[in-house]
């Protein structure tokens, strides 16, 4: 059997919106691509809210002090069907957030990549979380 | 920035996702056709109850190339993989795009929940050829106008009223009809003595149903989701929505839009589910739409989404902080020349 | 037996009952049995509503002028017996004074001003009606009021997470509606006087049908952060009888954004 063209499927995925483009766009407004962070700091509390979840971080700067961070992350509502509760993520939990900061404030930032220490990116290495089975167990 | 790292492991992660995904499909496809009745409720009607998702990469039009109205299942494996990988590929660090979160981290892009087994090339099964009927004069000069309106208030973060309003959390996909959202595509349907009520996850929306007989609300009770009002077709619920407000305009539609929603139970996991728009001031004909809804895992979880929505207050700021730094700068430049920042 | 002893008893019994029947709250001295749903509970659908001046203040209170005398009489406090049982909250020392402060500043605190979710049980008590839809697993309750909702899960589950509207767990006792919430934020707002809570809220209400058309609600609030002890208030929940009753839509973002955020404006608002 003939599968689809090329041309067919290229032009099938043009008309699918991947995402809702308004998403990205009021996210460039909201922080600075020309300021990509990159840190390191312990959990305060991870607020499981929406529309998007914020994460609190203690980051220690390099004189030592610490100043309070606010990060941006995703929605937990697919999250929690996949099992994640307030207690998933330990408080103390540290974490690598590679991201950018916001445009009005120097200590936000939405993150890009959110990586434990062992070197996984959250939630996806998860034990017990099963991506892509929503389907109720029969 | 660990980009080597990002491309392997995110499209292995996505196919790998995609390949997770279809095993529910297929194996409805292959199940034997078991005799199955239709499961009622105490009150001896249709059991449409329990949690649904209708995520969907299926489009409401026909892509521009294709001709016929269902793929084969080869053809639709392979639209789904490359979608899927799509989702997932990883943004280029420094750009626009990449100023996001990662959507698979927290499991909202579409292959980390249940995909709806769809073969159809279009949501639309009516016009015949997929695509949305031709709009009516009246509703161009409407587009137009409202367009026109919006340019008039001033740039998108002058203020928050001329922000999108998904992003403001007043309004997305709850229609009726429902759409697919981008994430969280999140349903769930109880049913009670003479109604029906459904709960739309994105921005917690409550759909309450009377399916006892009674009159819509008056003409001038409008509101964004309309006012719904059902009955018993057999086995089909039928729901026909009237009272649109001006601004819910779904696809451009007027507050004349009327829709009226078919929800059919197939099986133990499928609800198939149809709407007709009729809109005679914005479409030259009424069109309708199909779209399966596969059962799911609970629960949903409060999207209490203006109470959160702390991103309105830092794009505001973000955007009256540039104008302030334009102005400091511009007035640093010369004194009396400014030029003015964008106002409007 | 002898006569007397048992004329004794009978007599007794005959005093006791009522009594025992009234210790419950304000119902009827026959206690009412609703009609069954056909699952057997008993029967709570519809669309029901309070009648009182709790969301104004929990506690009794004189009438007094609203917070903009340009509205002049149109938003004045009515006046309330109240709804606490033993007239006052037992709040912590410290906790007073934030209600204190709170009420000195509701009009920019109170969450009602802002559009946001109005919690537990105030949800029960806003100024507009709500609708109950029973199935056999969950009992929901739709909100008029901002498109609230609170699922009552009938087949108890833990909670993923804190929320506006905690998490709520019900089961039937008799005639009686149980409903046991936790895992709540410290968001929300008892009133519009300021009442408040932290996240350490645990509410247990109880809706018992009275009559075809009301049902008495109470709700014993604990919060150890804020209160020196548990306490309660009751009152009853009409059934709105209107023709063709209905909730009907009261999305209230677009009334409340310039609250929140008018003074981001390009141009502020003034």
């Amino acid at each position: 059997m003939r599968l689809m063209s090329r041309i067919a499927i290229t032009s099938m995925l043009v008309a699918l919106a991947a995402a809702p483009l308004w998403a990205h766009h009021a996210f460039s407004s909201e922080f600075d691509v020309a300021k990509p962070i990159t840190l390191k700091g312990t959990l305060t509390k991870w607020e499981m809210i929406n529309p998007h979840s914020w994460f609190h971080l203690d980051v220690k700067n390099p004189d030592g002090t610490v100043t309070q961070w606010m990060i941006e992350g995703g929605s937990p509502n697919t999250l929690i069907r996949l099992g994640v509760t307030k207690y998933t993520v330990k408080l103390g939990t540290e974490l690598t957030i590679e991201g950018y900061q916001a445009k009005e404030a120097s200590n936000k930032a939405v993150g890009r990549n959110f990586i434990l220490a062992d070197g996984t990116r959250l939630f996806l290495s998860l034990s017990g979380a099963v991506p892509g089975s929503g389907a109720p167990e029969k | 920035m660990h980009s080597r790292f990002r491309s392997s492991m995110r499209i292995t992660i996505a196919i790998a996702l995609a390949a997770t995904a279809l095993v529910p499909a297929l194996a409805q496809g292959q199940k034997a056709t078991k005799s199955w009745s239709m499961p009622k409720t105490p009150d001896g009607v249709p059991d449409l109850q329990g949690y649904w998702t209708n995520n969907s990469y299926t489009p409401l039009e026909r892509p521009k190339d294709v001709t016929k109205e269902f793929y084969t299942k080869d053809e639709l494996k392979v639209v789904e993989k490359a979608a899927a990988a799509r989702e997932a590929e990883q943004t280029e660090p420094g750009t626009v795009a990449d100023v996001h979160y990662d959507f698979t981290q927290f499991g909202l892009d579409r292959s980390q929940t249940r995909l709806t087994e769809n073969m159809r090339t279009s949501m639309i099964i009516d016009p015949p050829d997929g695509k949305l009927p031709a709009v009516t004069a009246e509703g161009q000069k409407r587009a137009a106008d409202r367009a026109a309106e919006r340019r008039a208030q001033g740039a998108q973060y002058d203020k928050v009223q001329n922000i999108v309003l998904g992003s403001r959390c007043i309004f997305m996909n709850a229609g009726p009809p429902m759409m697919p959202p981008g994430y969280n595509p999140a349903y769930q349907i109880v049913q009670g003595p003479g109604v029906v009520m459904i709960l739309i996850e994105m921005l917690h929306e409550v759909r309450v149903i009377p399916t006892d007989g009674r009159p819509h609300a008056p003409a001038s009770v409008r509101s964004w989701l309309g006012d719904a009002r059902g009955h018993w077709e057999g086995d089909t619920l039928v729901v026909e929505t009237t009272n649109f407000n001006d601004k819910a305009a779904f696809r451009g539609a007027s507050e004349n839009m009327k829709v009226v929603e078919r929800f059919t139970r197939l099986s133990d996991d499928e609800i198939r589910y149809q709407f007709t728009v009729t809109d005679p001031s914005t479409w030259e004909r009424p069109w309708t739409a199909q779209m399966p809804f596969a059962k799911i895992n609970g629960p949903i979880f409060e999207h209490a989404c203006h109470e959160g929505n702390y991103g309105i207050a830092n794009t505001l700021a973000g955007a009256r902080l540039a104008e302030k730094k334009a102005t400091e700068d511009a007035a640093k430049k010369g004194g009396d020349a400014t030029k003015k920042t964008g106002d409007k | 037996m002898h006569p007397r002893l048992v004329g004794t008893i009978v007599l007794a019994v005959g005093l006791l009952v009522p009594l025992l029947i009234s210790a419950q709250g304000p119902s009827p001295t026959a206690a009412y049995r609703a009609p069954r749903t056909k699952d057997g509970k008993p029967n709570i659908n519809g669309v029901w509503q309070a009648l009182n001046e709790a969301n104004w203040d929990l506690e009794g209170h004189g009438a007094a002028p609203g917070p903009f005398w340009q509205l002049g009489a149109e938003f004045a406090v009515p006046p309330s017996l109240g709804v606490v049982e033993g007239g006052t909250i037992p709040y912590k020392p410290e906790a007073l004074q934030k209600r204190k402060t709170n009420f000195a500043d509701r009009m920019h605190l109170d969450p009602e001003v802002k559009c946001y979710l109005p919690g537990v049980p105030r949800a029960m008590y806003m100024p507009h009606p709500f609708q109950i839809v029973q199935s056999t697993d969950y009992t929901m309750m739709a909100f008029e009021y901002a498109g609230a909702l609170r699922t009552i899960y009938m087949n108890k589950q833990q909670a993923p997470a804190d929320s506006w509207m905690g998490w709520s767990n019900g089961r039937w006792e008799g005639e009686t509606l149980v409903i046991d919430t936790t895992d709540f934020n410290d968001q929300s707002w008892f009133d519009r006087a300021g009442n408040f809570h932290s996240e350490a809220l645990h509410v247990v209400e109880r809706l018992t049908p009275a009559s075809p058309d009301h049902l008495n609600y109470e709700a014993t609030i604990e919060d150890p952060n804020v209160f020196t002890r548990p306490w309660k208030i009751s009152m009853p929940l009409y059934r709105r009888v209107d023709r063709n009753a209905q909730i009907l839509e009261f999305k209230c973002v677009e009334f409340a954004e310039d609250v929140i955020y008018g003074a981001l404006r390009k141009v502020p608002l003034k």
